[in-house]
């Protein structure tokens, strides 16, 4: 067993293009973009649903 | 002076808004349902930020604390004041970033390779239904047009 390898730690050295994953301006920037994404989402998701909700609570 | 949000037009919808989350019936909701009541009510935060304002909590809190209305409204003005915000044009450079050519547009298959690998991962469903019908027929997306997409809801 060569114990020098296995000390060794797998280099963090991925790009998505040309940019490292470790990037910290890159994440940033990225779950920035992302957040916009997730209220997007969310918000559509409200107004298909809300059409529903009223009729539910119409019912009750 | 809270903003207007796109769904519920009046300040009184806040309080709606909120009851809507409310799935147990004691005017409150969960710990991690905020994120997503901030976000029905026009704001953007990472979930980072989220947790950071609910004050770190454990996954046990996230899932069985309560948080009432008044508990709830000065994380949410917190949220609106933030001077990191995202804009606009902050979404656009952000995906600029990857226009290889320049021309106003990035590849699809980039944008989701990104998106699930970079800052907060999304899941590969989130991307599907972020992205379909947001392709040209080279798969090719024009990041600004898709940038005022996503702000208008």
């Amino acid at each position: 067993m060569d114990c020098r390898n296995k000390q060794r730690p797998q280099p963090q050295d991925e790009d998505i293009m040309d940019i490292r994953l470790d990037d910290p301006e890159a994440n940033k920037a990225a779950a920035k973009i992302q957040a916009s994404f997730r209220g997007h989402m969310t918000r559509k998701k409200m107004k298909d649903d809300k059409p529903r909700e009223e009729k539910q609570r119409e019912r009750k | 002076m809270l903003p207007f949000p796109p769904i519920f037009y009046n300040p009184p919808d806040y309080k709606e808004a909120f009851g809507l989350f409310d799935r147990v019936g004691d005017s409150k909701v969960a710990y991690d349902q905020v994120a997503d009541i901030m976000r029905a009510l026009g704001q953007n935060p990472t979930n980072k930020t989220v947790i950071k304002i609910l004050g770190a909590p454990t996954a046990e809190e996230m899932a069985n604390k309560r948080l009432d209305f008044e508990g709830f409204l000065p994380m949410l003005q917190t949220v609106v004041n933030d001077p990191q915000k995202g804009s606009f044009d902050d979404y656009v450079e952000g995906l600029r970033v990857f226009d290889k050519e320049g021309n106003g547009t990035v590849m699809g298959a980039e944008l989701r390779i990104v998106l699930q690998t970079l800052g907060e991962k999304m899941k590969e469903v989130e991307v599907d239904a972020l992205l379909q019908g947001q392709e040209d027929e080279n798969g090719c997306i024009n990041y600004e047009a898709f940038v005022k997409h996503i702000m208008s809801v």
